[in-house]
């Protein structure tokens, strides 16, 4: 038990959460619709399979990075569209996206303003918006950007690519294809693993879709995209940049994630299991220097469990968001942690890359494994634009 | 078999209290044996507006409104033939309501007669706290008000006309106030104001107002003095049971809607809107808030209704936000929704049956007529019984603790097997010669043909030989053939068709071999379908003279299953075959007075047919002019029809088809064995991929496949 907590009246109630799955950018029904309704009608859905009545929730927090028709309206709007009429606001941080939003909720409860938070997180990768932005001052006068490819390929600040980030990391690090392809390798087995054993079935829910006549429009009902891969077929791969492949990074892809947090006692009244507590122990974040995206959530990790006076021989349970393999290796060498350890239930490097939901779910992942051991600290942590590192330590007991 | 208990009527014996007894107009054997109806219209006309020379009106309060304008349509165009005008009073700068009914004027009348029912409505306008001076010159003599829900501000409009008109009939459509609380008169109306011809009606004996509305053909049903009549404790009753469920589980209101319409019928939701959702929520909210004042938590209106009273939100999501997640039940939750939402219905309706607010036959069809219920209230606690009715809100007590504490009477079902519970739609009366079977609901379903069975049996163990089959002069205003619903389970199992289609032939062959005589008796608009197909069962068939009798079937499609396609041809000659087959295979209707000799025996005005049926039925006509039915194998049924126009669709050509055939194969049979082929013909066809794609296949997906 830790005796500093950063939001002390915070509390996520065990199992109010829901995860869609994360069907592979283009690949689903899910690219043909509006994702803040998608996401709103989803949680009212989870909830409700969880037996929380969205009543029950005073505010919500929208988290997504991608554009969306009517996004100016925000979680508002979204509340409305689940029919429950509360404020809220939305936050945006790229890929701590998702830890952020949970982040705020947790403030907001904190601050007493409101007691039980919805955290809703979503995004569709998917035929992302393209923007045009009259710059008089360009060269191009005025230029029109695909939100997600041509952000992935240029960070402003440094003119470079994220996948050339992940690639100079490498280099730095003087990590080896091998290994990246091993690390690969693995986080698919433990995918799978989870998968087969029925440990998705705790947080993951179908979603059906309908057209606007009401008539099906397709079903949500795995990860698709994600494959069985063998070492060959990830060694067969070409490198794009150092270390970096199609098997050794993540990819695109569209999905929500959701959980609620509130006080104590509302968490024990609405959690089936109310034995259960779940705080959050503390946050960090850091920023690496330019164009080594993949060794900030070390960076944030190490200030974290420094602060904190922790080891992460107190830590149960490793979950990152891992858009390159090259991540997962470096946060070995920075804080001695095998890369074994991590994410022994799936992780974004094989489920996908929505952005706004990727820590929710990697979160809620972490959080049921933890359950599963029997409580213990949770360590979340992930990369985000700009080089941008997060780390969170989310608290398990009873 | 039901009790055998009886009332008696002077020399009329009755299986259970006839509808038309609450209204003072005596039995429908009575009518008969009169030959002519209790109330005659004009006289009825007379009596409330003053004789023509002397004619007063009636004025309409509130006339703008969703129900004002409704009703300023109906009795204008009712009263059309006796010269009465319609006053449309309502506020200066009410948007206008009744111009907006026009087009369904015409559509319904034509032009010529819509442009004269306009001409009698005469628009005025108040300021709420002085009438106009015009209004003297018109005489109002019936005031029906139809002003805003609040309770002083409608006692002081009684007060403003009491004052000028001292002795003017009122009648408030109040939703909810008692008499008592208003001081006058109720006549509840339902939704859609213009055609449903139902009113619940509160006065403290049968008046010249509620005689002249059943002698114009709408249907006044007398209830209790109670806070909120039958249609609102249903309507806002089921509305209430969707919104708790909305509340505990997330499921939106479009989607409860569609399991409410699985499971009970209506959709409340979607009806608020399409009423107007500001005011049908001020309503909806108006009716629990005081159901709950008087009798708890039962009733009371959760939060999302009284955050949308006041800002009328419609309750569907608007275009650009058309349902994208759905959602789906299995088998437990699907189960324990159908708690959720006939739980406090049982409940509600144990508490109006504590307080007799009603005929039972009246309860149970107000949610049919007026609330979209595919089965009354009380058929659907029939079939449950009394032990699951008991259950079932007991469960419901356990998801809203709150509920059990009152207002719940499991007494009321200890009488579930008296003749009143158990014939809510067929009633039999006789004087101990002749009977009178009376069917009180408009489509055939399961319910009526048990029912019609045991009101039989009850006859023949009187012994009774001599029968009038006929509507019920009260809610059965027209005959309009087999409910389909009743055909959904036999869409997915053949044997659920073959059910239908050989027991209730089973029982219409009754009519014609458990009777020396039988007389079927049309005495509204139309007869069709399995209605008509249950009536040609009879040795005679007398009907007023403009009634219209057809067999749309084929326009659905479906074969007709209760004989259609053989028995009329058994009772007429080669001409006569060629006009039923004609209407077997169009769905063309045809007048009664067009059908005598071949399909119809007797035709005239209302008076004449009376009498007709009464004549056949009381001399016990020994045979004499009936059309015999052959039965032997028929010959010289051609295989197709010449002339016919073409078919509207290629279900209709099937079904065409599928008719001709069975036309074949029953009439190259015996009439004995001829009921087995074209029971088992129609019920194939029902479960073919033909009547998937028709319209009772359309409306099978719509209600089932939730």
């Amino acid at each position: 038990m830790t005796d500093v907590a950063l939001f002390p009246r915070a509390r996520i109630p065990y199992g109010t959460w829901g995860s869609s799955y994360f069907p592979a950018w283009q690949t689903s029904a899910l690219a043909e619709v509006n994702p803040g309704q998608f996401a709103g009608e989803s949680m009212a859905r989870i909830l409700g399979m969880r037996g929380v009545s969205q009543q029950e929730m005073d505010y919500l927090v929208l988290g997504s990075t991608v554009p969306w028709h009517w996004k100016f309206w925000t979680a508002p709007m979204v509340a409305s569209i689940m029919g429950h009429r509360i404020p809220g606001f939305h936050v945006e941080q790229a890929c701590a996206t998702g830890l952020q939003a949970v982040l705020m909720g947790a403030a907001t409860v904190e601050a007493q303003s409101h007691d039980t938070v919805g955290v809703l997180t979503f995004d569709r990768t998917s035929d992302s918006p393209v923007g045009v932005f009259p710059e008089r001052r360009a060269y191009e006068r005025t230029q029109a950007i695909a939100d997600v490819w041509d952000n992935f390929g240029f960070d402003p600040a440094t003119g470079k690519a994220m996948i050339a980030a992940a690639g100079q990391t490498a280099r730095k690090w003087k990590v080896n294809r091998n290994e990246t392809d091993e690390i690969a390798f693995l986080r698919h087995a433990q995918y799978f693993e989870a998968k087969e054993r029925g440990f998705m079935d705790r947080y993951m829910v179908p979603i059906d879709l309908l057209s606007v006549q009401g008539r099906p429009l397709g079903s949500v009902t795995e990860d698709v995209g994600v494959r069985q891969v063998s070492m060959g077929m990830l060694r067969g791969q070409r490198e794009l940049d150092t270390c970096v492949t199609s098997g050794t990074q993540t990819h695109a892809s569209d999905g929500m994630a959701c959980l609620l947090v509130t006080t104590e006692e509302r968490a024990k009244e609405l959690s089936p299991r109310p034995e259960i507590s779940i705080r959050l122990v503390g946050k960090a974040e850091a920023r690496a220097e330019p164009s080594l995206m993949p060794e900030a959530p070390g960076i944030a990790a190490n200030a974290l469990m420094q602060r904190l006076g922790m080891s992460y021989d107190d830590v149960a349970v490793f979950k990152n968001h891992n858009p390159f393999a090259v991540n997962d290796a470096v946060f070995q060498r920075q804080t001695g942690v095998s890369w074994e350890k991590l994410n022994r239930t799936g992780c974004s490097l094989v489920w996908g890359h929505p952005q706004g939901p990727t820590l929710t779910r990697s979160l809620i992942e972490g959080l049921e494994e933890a359950v599963e051991l029997g409580g213990g600290h949770v360590l979340l942590f992930g990369c985000a634009a700009g080089d941008v590192g997060i780390a969170a330590l989310f608290e398990v007991t009873g | 078999m039901t009790s055998s208990t009886s009332s008696t009527n002077s020399t009329v014996t009755t299986l259970r209290t006839p509808t038309l007894e609450t209204l003072g107009l005596g039995t429908v054997l009575d009518i008969f044996r009169n030959g002519r109806l209790p109330v005659d219209p004009a006289a009825a006309v007379d009596a409330v507006f003053g004789p023509a020379g002397d004619r007063g009106s009636m004025v309409i309060s509130g006339a703008s409104g969703i129900v004002g304008a409704g009703k300023t349509m109906q009795f204008a165009s009712r009263l059309l033939p006796y010269d009465v005008p319609v006053v449309a009073l309502d506020m200066a700068g009410a948007p206008d309501g009744i111009g907006a009914k026009y087009d369904g004027l015409v559509a319904g009348f034509g032009k010529a007669t819509a442009d004269r029912v306009m001409a009698s409505i005469v628009k005025l306008t108040y300021d709420g706290r002085s009438l106009p001076g015009e209004l003297d010159g018109m005489k109002p003599r019936f005031l029906l008000e139809a002003i805003p829900e609040i309770l002083d501000v409608k006692k002081a409009h009684y007060a403003l006309f009491r004052e000028r008109f001292g002795d003017l009939e009122i009648r408030s459509v109040t939703s909810g106030f008692p008499a008592r609380e208003l001081g006058v008169g109720v006549a509840h109306p339902a939704f859609p104001h213009e055609i449903n011809k139902l009113f619940e009606t509160v006065e403290d004996a049968p008046s010249d107002v509620t005689r002249m509305l059943w002698a114009l053909g709408l249907i006044p049903v007398p209830v209790s003095d109670d806070w909120s009549f039958i249609l609102d404790v249903l309507f806002c009753g089921v509305t209430l049971a969707g919104l708790r469920y909305h509340a505990s589980t997330n499921m939106p209101y479009w989607k409860v809607d569609k399991f409410v319409r699985k499971h009970v019928g209506p959709n409340p939701f979607r009806a608020h809107d399409a009423i107007g959702a500001k005011g049908a929520d001020f309503l909806t909210w108006s009716c629990l808030h005081h159901l709950s004042e008087e009798y708890g938590a039962l009733f009371t209106p959760t939060a999302d209704l009284v955050e949308r009273k006041e800002t009328g939100q419609n309750w569907y999501p608007m275009n650009h936000f058309r349902p994208l997640v759905d959602w789906s039940l299995d088998a437990d939750a699907e189960a324990e929704f159908r708690d959720w939402i006939l739980g406090p219905l049982f409940q509600m309706t144990s508490l109006m049956l504590k307080e007799n607010r009603g005929h039972l036959t009246h309860m149970n069809a107000i949610g049919e007529l007026c609330a979209q219920f595919r089965k009354g209230i009380l058929a659907v606690m029939r079939e449950e019984g009394a032990d699951g009715v008991r259950s079932t809100v007991e469960r419901y007590h356990a998801l809203v603790p709150e509920a059990a504490g009152n207002a719940w009477h499991p007494e009321t079902l200890d009488a579930i097997d008296s003749p009143e519970w158990q014939q809510l739609y067929v009633n039999a009366e006789h004087d101990g010669e002749v009977g009178v079977i009376s069917l009180a609901r408009e489509s055939y379903n399961w319910d009526v043909d048990a029912e019609l069975n045991r009101a039989i049996d009850w006859l023949k163990a009187a012994g009774i030989e001599r029968v009038i089959v006929t509507g019920d002069f009260h809610l059965s205003t027209q005959m309009v053939g087999a409910d389909t619903g009743e055909f959904f389970a036999a869409m997915e199992d053949p044997a659920a068709g073959l059910a239908i289609t050989t027991s209730w032939t089973r029982t219409a062959r009754r009519l014609h071999d458990d009777f020396r005589t039988s007389v079927a008796f049309v005495g509204g608009k139309r007869c069709l379908g399995g209605m008509l197909e249950l009536l040609m069962h009879c040795h005679h068939m007398v009907a007023v003279d403009d009634a219209r009798f057809g067999w749309p079937e084929v326009t659905l499609p479906v074969v007709p299953g209760m004989e259609a396609c053989h028995w009329p041809l058994r009772r007429t000659d080669a001409a006569g075959r060629g006009k039923v087959l004609e209407m077997l295979l169009t769905g063309r209707p045809v007048k009664a007075a067009d059908a005598l000799g071949w399909l119809v025996d007797r035709a005239g005005s209302m008076d004449d047919a009376l009498k007709a049926a009464w004549d056949l039925a009381s001399t016990g006509d020994a045979g004499d002019g009936r059309r015999p039915v052959a039965d032997g194998a028929l010959a010289g049924i051609a295989d197709e029809v010449p002339n016919l126009p073409d078919a509207d669709s290629p279900q209709m050509e099937a079904g065409r088809e599928a008719i001709m055939g069975c036309v074949k194969a029953s009439t190259e049979v015996g009439v004995a064995e001829a009921l087995e082929v074209q029971a088992r013909i129609a019920a194939e066809f029902l479960a073919g991929p033909v009547c998937r794609k028709g319209v009772v296949g359309g409306e099978y997906a719509k209600t089932m496949r939730v």
